[in-house]
């Protein structure tokens, strides 16, 4: 569904992407690992078009998408949320999602119909999904860590997305919410047959619930293949665990 | 000299040299102004009320020592510092609490402050015209290319631009402090992490800015009548040239102010009614093809 | 009640406050009726600014340009065509929203303080052509004495005029900002690079809101006209730009009634200290600070978060 093909991006002179390859295919999970700095977040951006590659190409169900705008790639129904919150601290909870929502129905031209009235149904649906529905005339400035975080993903969800991509969906959530959301990205795959790539740093979440798995050190893919493959792979033992002859986890 | 007057007619010549000796006040106001937003990230409108400031001053010192040479160099010395003084007053009193605020708070409160100087010049000079007299030393014309007349003083000027230059590249390359406030202008918080004072490194920086422009109205006072309201349009232009040059980087600076005062200069010969319009219609263009300046911002 | 007001309840209120301004006439000397029309323009001058800048977060730093030019469309057409007065009105504002349209379109490809630098140099190239064009705008002189439609000529008329159409484009406002495209605009102030990323084209929405900010400036130069019956240069002047964004932030640039609230202080202000002493520039000075320290998010904005407070802590609590 989704190929990346030696996809590159450096930064005055550093290699932030360098030769990165991907290919995920409809209906699956698949993580992106690598430690810190290894490109994943940049190679997201790039993906969907915040950031132009320097070379290399993406092509989405067939159709070359390389260096497309942000606005055009999510009208391809790729959604993404990301790594720090990146929501609308103005607006309530309600709002952050209908935007979304309103935005994907191309009615944000609309100027005179009160916006109160409008995909309130749907709005409230995916809130209810993600467990939001209680808080959701709140701003989202009084909202947790947390339950932003999941905010997060149901504005990627109000794009009615067959594609997701989730930029560390758990980072610096609570345990119990940590499981929430785990369950949520499993539901979202399982019962809506999404397609989801994500790229996270707790291996226990990583190999709970990808079908497969990318490996990317110094923002190249170093293998991509199923867990028991990358699980035991030298190359990526290498790279991660700095040579230590036991499998991961 | 013939191949010269071949090429550019004395008419012409004649008005590179009076956008020159432009270019240089601009230059040395919005040199300051580029250094403050640069590494405070303060757009500050006030800017050309502290040019305004200097040029009364200059008036006041130059009246003070009789009006003669003495007067002019003891004012060309005692404005700026002048200025300097009160900016360093701004800088602790207010600026100083609001360096983390967004750009249009900042905006804003320099506007607030240029209102406020604006309306003190008022109280303490009045609102009449003032003069400076030009010092005995450059009065008259020097005759350039054989026969055209150049006033000295505006030489003068086409001289101190340079050293100006000069001497704030020294300072912000060379010294201590001026490295410091690079650093500063990249990552605030590292270079206090490392023990440095950067608020009084901020003030500093401030306030050499500010002294910049009362340097500009100490040099621009003989030249022009004193008055209200001359920081109005400066303050736009500095601005403007500003933003043209690159954020903070001072031969941008330089770069902006010569297009500024040439397209002025020769504008006029073009299109005497709307000679004005000419440099904003250059700052258009050059935005136009290179969004963030010619040079490279510090931004 | 005023928390009813506030939040877009309490229609009875609002329509008490209505009768009331179109009953002033009868009780109100002339100069006040006029201080009341300049008040309104003023507010439908500041709210159209806060439009973009409160709303829509983009650093519309020249506004005043827009509102000298929609005084000028309407004062040339007035005194330079034989066209019917009516037409004038229409042309004011439209000419505000093309010039917001070819403005908006140059300056809309960079962002923030470069955003606003290129408009208030754009807007200075306007403001020097109106100001050196003797022969077609006036020069520094500007345009004296236009002649009015007679039912307009009197100051009682002149206030009805500007109190309803002031109105009219409030209401439009109001509409545009919770409509669909006043949400996105709202999103994109927070936060441009989670719009695109949601697929909102934020430089073209930008740009509607930038033509939609210039129209409305237009109708308050129009006004303007019908009030004072004169235009002159100053009214494109960067001052004044920077005076009205003073008045979104003075009454709270977070909230649709702010800016009005803003002008009317100022306005009254200015004219109240200005029978005191000539150094009205040193007051207005010393209470932006004050703003600026202690009022962040201006008067209505803090009569807001006061309310908001004793509203919200119970459902937090439980």
């Amino acid at each position: 569904m989704l190929e990346v093909k030696s996809l590159s991006k450096s930064f005055d002179g550093f290699k932030a992407v360098n030769n990165a390859n991907l290919d995920v295919r409809k209906g699956e999970i698949v993580a992106v690992i690598g430690p810190n700095g290894a490109g994943k977040t940049t190679l997201f951006n790039l993906i969907t078009g915040i950031l132009k590659p320097d070379s290399g190409t993406v092509h989405f169900r067939g159709e070359n998408i390389t260096g497309l705008p942000s606005y055009e790639i999510c009208r391809k129904r790729i959604s993404r949320s990301f790594q720090v919150v990146n929501i609308f601290p103005r607006l309530t909870v309600f709002e952050n999602v209908q935007v979304s929502i309103l935005s994907r129905e191309k009615r944000t031209w609309n100027l005179f119909t009160p916006s109160s009235k409008l995909a309130v149904e749907e709005t409230n649906r995916i809130l209810e999904s993600v467990g939001l529905v209680q808080k959701k005339d709140r701003t989202t400035a009084l909202l947790s860590h947390g339950d932003r975080k999941v905010l997060e993903i149901a504005m990627a969800l109000g794009g009615d997305p067959e594609f997701l991509i989730l930029d560390e969906p758990t980072a610096g959530m609570a345990p119990e919410e940590t499981v929430r959301c785990i369950d949520l990205v499993k539901h979202l795959s399982e019962k809506l047959g999404l397609t989801i790539l994500f790229c996270e740093h707790d291996m226990e979440i990583v190999f709970g619930i990808a079908d497969r798995i990318m490996v990317m050190v110094r923002g190249a893919t170093v293998v991509q293949g199923s867990c028991d493959e990358v699980r035991c792979n030298e190359a990526v033992q290498d790279a991660y665990l700095g040579g230590s002859d036991v499998c991961l986890m | 000299m013939d191949l010269i007057y071949a090429i550019l007619p004395p008419k012409v010549l004649a008005q590179i040299f009076v956008g020159l000796s432009r270019t240089t006040i601009l230059f040395i106001v919005s040199s300051g102004l580029s250094l403050i937003l640069g590494v405070l990230r303060i757009p500050n409108v006030a800017h050309g009320s502290l040019y305004m400031i200097g040029a009364f001053m200059a008036f006041t010192i130059s009246k003070i020592f009789g009006g003669g040479d003495a007067g002019f160099w003891a004012a060309l010395v005692g404005a700026p510092l002048g200025v300097a003084l009160v900016s360093l007053a701004a800088e602790r009193g207010l600026f100083q609490y609001l360096y983390e605020r967004e750009h249009l708070m900042l905006l804003l409160l320099t506007f607030a402050v240029s209102l406020i100087f604006g309306d003190l010049v008022k109280i303490v000079w009045g609102a009449e015209y003032k003069s400076v007299p030009v010092p005995h030393v450059f009065q008259g014309y020097v005759y350039l290319f054989g026969g055209l007349p150049f006033p000295i003083y505006n030489l003068f000027l086409l001289i101190i631009g340079p050293i100006v230059a000069v001497a704030l590249w020294l300072i912000v390359n060379k010294t201590k402090i001026g490295k410091i406030s690079r650093a500063a202008a990249v990552d605030r918080e590292m270079v206090g992490a490392v023990g440095i004072n950067v608020s009084w490194v901020f003030a500093i920086v401030f306030v050499i800015g500010c002294l910049l422009a009362g340097l500009g109205g100490a040099l621009v006072a003989p030249t022009v009548s004193v008055t209200l309201g001359m920081d109005h349009t400066l303050i736009i232009e500095a601005f403007l040239i500003v933003i043209i040059g690159g954020l903070g980087n001072i031969w941008g600076a330089l770069l902006g102010a010569l297009i500024f005062g040439l397209t002025q200069s020769l504008g006029i010969l073009v299109w005497s009614q709307f000679g004005i319009v000419f440099p904003y219609a250059a700052v258009i263009v050059v935005l136009l093809f290179r969004p963030t300046g010619l040079l490279k911002s510090t931004w | 009640m005023l928390r009813d007001m506030l939040e877009g309840r309490g229609r009875i209120w609002w329509a008490a406050v209505v009768i009331f301004m179109f009953l002033l006439p009868f009780i109100l000397p002339r100069f006040y009726l006029y201080l009341l029309s300049i008040i309104l323009l003023t507010g439908l001058l500041a709210t159209s600014l806060n439009l973009v800048l409160g709303y829509g977060g983009i650093f519309q730093f020249h506004h005043a340009v827009f509102y000298g030019a929609g005084a000028y469309g309407t004062a040339l057409i007035l005194t330079k065509t034989g066209l019917s007065p009516w037409i004038s009105f229409i042309v004011g504002p439209l000419v505000s929203a093309a010039l917001g349209l070819i403005m908006g379109w140059i300056c809309i490809r960079l962002s923030k303080l470069y955003f606003a630098m290129l408009q208030i140099s754009l807007g200075s190239l306007v403001w020097i052509i109106v100001y050196r064009w003797y022969s077609f705008t006036g020069g520094d002189d500007g345009i004296h004495g236009i002649p009015l439609p007679d039912i307009l000529s009197s100051s009682n008329n002149a206030y009805y005029f500007t109190l309803v159409v002031t109105l009219i484009c409030l209401f439009a406002m109001y509409k545009v900002i919770k409509s669909p495209f006043g949400s996105a605009l709202q999103g994109i102030r927070d936060n441009p690079v989670r719009c695109e990323m949601i697929g909102i084209n934020v430089k073209r929405h930008q740009l509607l809101a930038l033509i939609i900010a210039g129209f409305f400036a237009g109708v308050a130069g129009s006004l303007f006209v019908v009030v004072d019956n004169t235009v002159f240069p100053d009214m494109l002047f960067w001052t004044l730009s920077l005076e009205i964004c003073i008045m979104c932030l003075l009454g709270g640039w977070f909230t649709f009634l702010g800016p009005m609230l803003g002008a009317a202080i100022i306005i009254a202000l200015r004219t109240f200290v200005s029978t005191y002493t000539t150094y009205w520039a040193l007051v207005l000075g010393i209470l932006m600070a004050l703003v600026i320290f202690f009022l962040p998010n201006g008067v209505l904005g803090y009569i807001e978060e006061k309310i908001k407070k004793g509203f919200i802590e119970p459902v937090i609590k439980e």
